[in-house]
């Protein structure tokens, strides 16, 4: 066993790697916990934005020919937001206003994205699993993809418009006890909406990370449960923008060590595949008792 | 009415009224009264379209009808016009039939090959459909008469929605085949597509071969909708299913390989196996919501995980290094493929072959069973133990009887035989029997009932709500473990081995399953059933229409949502108080 500094330089580059789409995905389901919505189907929006991202700049680059066009993958990019805020929107509509088992309309939503992106791969590929690769990925910035940096940025701005703007304020109110807030006048299926929006925009960014930043394609099943572990880390963070921070750093660690330790000798790779999943369930057990979810979560709201 | 008549009349203007031939590629000779769609120039081979002009006439009559006998008689004349456009959809049946039936009789192969009528003619059964519904609904009571049956209309209705959006996503999806001349003929190409799309997809009705595949992908469907529908039952969403299902695999391939022994203990070892360890496995996640208030969905959603990665480890090598030591697996079968040994022939489940004629004859002993324990089952008036013991008495003795009656004669041919239909669909079977059973007839499944509808109440009246938690999921985990018999023992894919091709993500494929029956048996039974026929189908226009067979799970996905979103019907459908509104307000009326 050689456990040397570039052993941990690649553990350290490729946890905060690891890390990045699980914070997006986290600080999402945040906001729209925050606001009374469960929102599961971050999963399935993760891989609609992965999707949406590598079939944009594909046929672009079709379109346009292959030659390195910088801002490409930002187009890339802005549609999974989009795409991926559109799904949420659906989530959204179908368990506000239809006032929908939250957790059932979102499983919906997997479901869908198990099967969804087969129809278009086959649509625009002729298969089923993976799309083609792209030539214009993002950029690197010192070795590590811009929406790295952005999503450790995104922490401390999460912060802010939680704890110290209006919007804030009334989002958590609206998730704590929407009666009180709807008699001092807030508009709580408005803020529910845009809390769940923006949950399924940032989501659909991790997805746009994993598939042109991460990879250079779509593959079929390629979140791999990130937006659960997203969900656990939210939990254990106790819904709050530095305590998920760590939790995601922690899982994204997990996972990170999962990927240095195959093809050696250490543990065989099939079950190191599996660390991620049974330190969440460790996680969920050990921490749930201390953590406190939003009083409203989950329920849906009448006026 | 209006708007039923109009989309109609819509329907028969863009619509094929009959499609008498089709190409491979799927293009269609289209039939319609305002100008055909003819691939080749011409009629095919002397085909006389004459019979159309009559029908055409008859329903523009028949609609004006519609319309008219509603007006002047009310609730009694929909019922009259429904009536009538039911007899006018069979004499279009008729009528299209002789016409296919000319041409073909007395030819060496029949020349016209793929007909069927078109979506004119199916539009109009459905508005004949329509409007004996609205009849009903319009009659006195007609409302409380839909919400009483709130529990067939949503599913229904979702199911429909889907279908429409299912069909928008194929006429995106799928260019059409053949040139169309004009907008209409464009139309009329893209309406065929979806209603060819359709037929294919519930082509398995019509024949044997897919009949009986189609209830060999419905067998481990039942497993795993009940498994969702039993944690729905107990207010507890069981998404782990997958992992339930591949722990049972993992423990019937180690019965069914390695436990040497006679059939009649090796092979219901076996199965106790699979449900034991999709059961355990189950109520892992049940205790540790029990004891620690974990939420069960994402934990049984990391277990699905944990348990793919157990079964590639098991099956994918013999040989891992652990911190530099090796250690040695018996588990893998030598060769690139990752499957386990072979299950001993004791420890398998018979073909369906073998069930229903054993030697080539057919056997009255399982038919003979079955209804001599249904028998039993309704005849003891005792207690539930009693009834229960009587029906397995009788149906052995049945089994018996049956047995040693001379069996007729049968063979089936290829295409029969080889579908790998088993003794699981037996086991499946029985398993809906059981839910029904407990959930409904003892006072556990009382108690779980009780959890699912008011967890406070249920604990308030005595229910120990942890144990009651674990025991749920151990049982949806054995009831999705118990699939495991269909893939592994039975053969259900290709081999008798646990192979990495298992499909698990039928657990998923079950949560659609459990809402479309409304976590009712009978609902499961026919919802697996359904979704059965839809895979197989899926299969066919993957083959004819190159579109792939994701469009069942896309189908499967609308379906959960939409009867989430309580079929975006009005709210006396979902809530219950609403519904009780409804039916009392329409009693009192006079």
């Amino acid at each position: 066993m050689n456990l040397d500094v570039a052993f941990w330089t690649a553990l350290f580059l490729s946890t905060l790697r690891q890390t990045t789409p699980l914070l997006f995905t986290a600080l999402g389901g945040m906001f729209s916990e925050r606001s009374g919505v469960v929102n599961i189907a971050l999963e399935g929006i993760i891989l609609f934005g992965a999707l949406t991202a590598a079939v944009v700049v594909e046929r672009f680059e079709a379109a346009l020919g292959p030659g390195p066009h910088p801002w490409l993958p930002w187009v890339g990019v802005l549609s999974a937001m989009v795409v991926g805020g559109l799904v949420a929107a659906v989530h959204a509509v179908v368990s506000i206003k239809y006032r929908a088992d939250q957790i059932i309309s979102a499983t919906a939503l997997n479901l869908l994205a198990l099967g969804a992106p087969s129809l278009v791969l086959t649509y625009f590929y002729g298969n089923a699993t993976n799309s083609q690769e792209v030539a214009n990925r993002l950029p690197l910035l010192l070795g590590l993809s811009p929406l790295v940096y952005l999503a450790f940025l995104l922490v401390p701005v999460a912060w802010w418009v939680l704890f110290k703007t209006p919007f804030g304020l009334r989002l958590r109110a609206v998730g704590e006890h929407p009666e009180a807030a709807d008699t001092l006048g807030v508009n709580v299926y408005r803020l529910r909406y845009t809390g769940v929006i923006l949950s399924g925009v940032l989501a659909g960014l991790a997805g746009a990370y994993l598939s042109i930043g991460f990879l250079n394609q779509f593959v079929r099943g390629m979140s791999a449960g990130m937006g659960f572990i997203a969900l656990a880390a939210m939990i254990f963070g106790n819904w709050h923008p530095l305590g998920i921070l760590f939790s995601t750093l922690l899982f994204g660690f997990a996972s990170a060590l999962a990927i240095q330790l195959q093809g050696t000798e250490i543990l065989p790779a099939v079950l190191v595949q599996a660390f991620p999943y049974v330190v969440t369930v460790l996680v969920l057990a050990g921490f749930i008792g201390r953590s406190r979810p939003p009083g409203a979560v989950g329920k849906p709201y009448e006026k | 009415m209006l708007l039923g008549g109009a989309l109609t009349l819509l329907l028969w203007y863009l619509a094929p009224w009959a499609v008498p031939h089709r190409l491979f590629g799927g293009e269609g000779v289209l039939l319609n009264p305002f100008g055909h769609h003819l691939p080749q120039g011409s009629l095919p081979q002397g085909y006389r379209d004459g019979w159309l002009g009559l029908v055409f006439y008859l329903s523009l009559a028949w609609l004006l009808l519609s319309l008219a006998l509603p007006w002047r008689m009310g609730p009694k004349g929909a019922y009259l016009a429904g009536v009538l456009g039911l007899g006018l959809f069979l004499l279009t049946y008729v009528l299209f039939q002789s016409s296919v039936a000319q041409v073909n009789v007395g030819a060496e192969r029949p020349l016209l090959r793929r007909y069927s009528l078109g979506l004119g003619s199916y539009a109009t059964l459905a508005y004949s459909l329509y409007l004996l519904l609205l009849g009903r609904v319009y009659s006195p009571g007609g409302l409380a008469f839909l919400v009483r049956r709130r529990g067939v209309v949503v599913p229904l209705f979702s199911l429909l929605l889907a279908s429409l959006l299912g069909g928008v996503i194929v006429a995106i999806l799928k260019e059409t085949p053949g040139e169309a001349a004009s907008l209409r003929e464009g139309f009329m190409l893209k309406l065929d597509l979806i209603t060819y799309t359709y037929q294919l997809l519930f082509s398995p009705l019509v024949n044997p071969s897919g009949f009986l595949q189609s209830l060999l992908l419905a067998t481990p469907l039942i497993f795993t909708g009940l498994a969702v529908a039993l944690g729905f039952r107990g207010g507890l969403f069981n998404i782990g299913a997958p992992g339930q299902l591949i722990m049972g695999a993992i423990a019937a391939m180690l019965v069914g390989v390695y436990l040497p022994g006679p059939r009649w203990l090796v092979l219901p070892l076996a199965i106790l196996a699979a449900a034991m360890a999709g059961g355990l496995w189950g109520a892992l996640v049940g205790w540790l919501k029990a004891r620690f208030g974990a939420h069960e969905v994402i934990n049984t959603i990391m277990f699905n995980y944990i348990a793919a990665s157990v079964f590639l480890f098991l099956i994918s090598a013999n040989e891992y290094k652990f911190f530099g030591y090796t250690l040695y697996l018996p588990f893998k079968y030598p060769g690139y493929e990752a499957r386990s040994y072979e299950i001993r022939p004791e420890a398998r489940l018979p073909h369906w072959t073998d069930l229903v004629a054993p030697g080539g004859e057919l056997s009255f002993a399982l038919p003979l069973a079955l209804l001599l324990g249904l028998l039993g089952y309704l005849l003891v008036r005792r207690s539930l133990g009693h009834r229960v013991l009587a029906a397995l008495l009788l149906g052995a003795l049945g089994y018996g009887v049956g047995g040693l009656l001379p069996g007729l004669p049968v063979s089936f041919g290829p295409d029969l035989t080889s579908v790998r239909l088993n003794g699981a669909f037996l086991i499946a079977l029985l398993a809906l029997l059981f839910f029904h059973l407990y959930v409904f007839r003892t006072v556990g499944g009382y108690e779980l009932r009780a959890m699912g509808l008011a967890p406070k109440a249920a604990a308030y009246g005595g229910v120990m709500a942890g144990r009651k938690v674990v025991l749920i999921m151990f049982l949806a985990g054995a009831l999705a473990g118990l699939a495991a018999t269909h893939y592994v023992l039975g053969g259900g894919i290709d081999e008798y081995r646990l192979k990495q091709a298992l499909p698990y993500s039928v657990g998923f494929d079950g949560i659609a399953v459990a809402l479309m029956g409304q976590n009712t048996p009978v609902g499961v039974g026919l919802a697996a059933w359904l979704f059965g026929i839809l895979l197989t189908g899926g299969l066919q226009v993957n083959l004819q229409l190159g579109i792939s067979r994701e469009l069942v799970a896309v189908l499967q996905a609308l379906v959960v949502l939409f009867i989430a979103a309580g079929g975006f019907l009005p709210r006396y459908f979902t809530d219950p108080l609403r519904a009780a509104e409804v039916e009392l307000k329409e009693e009192v009326r006079p």
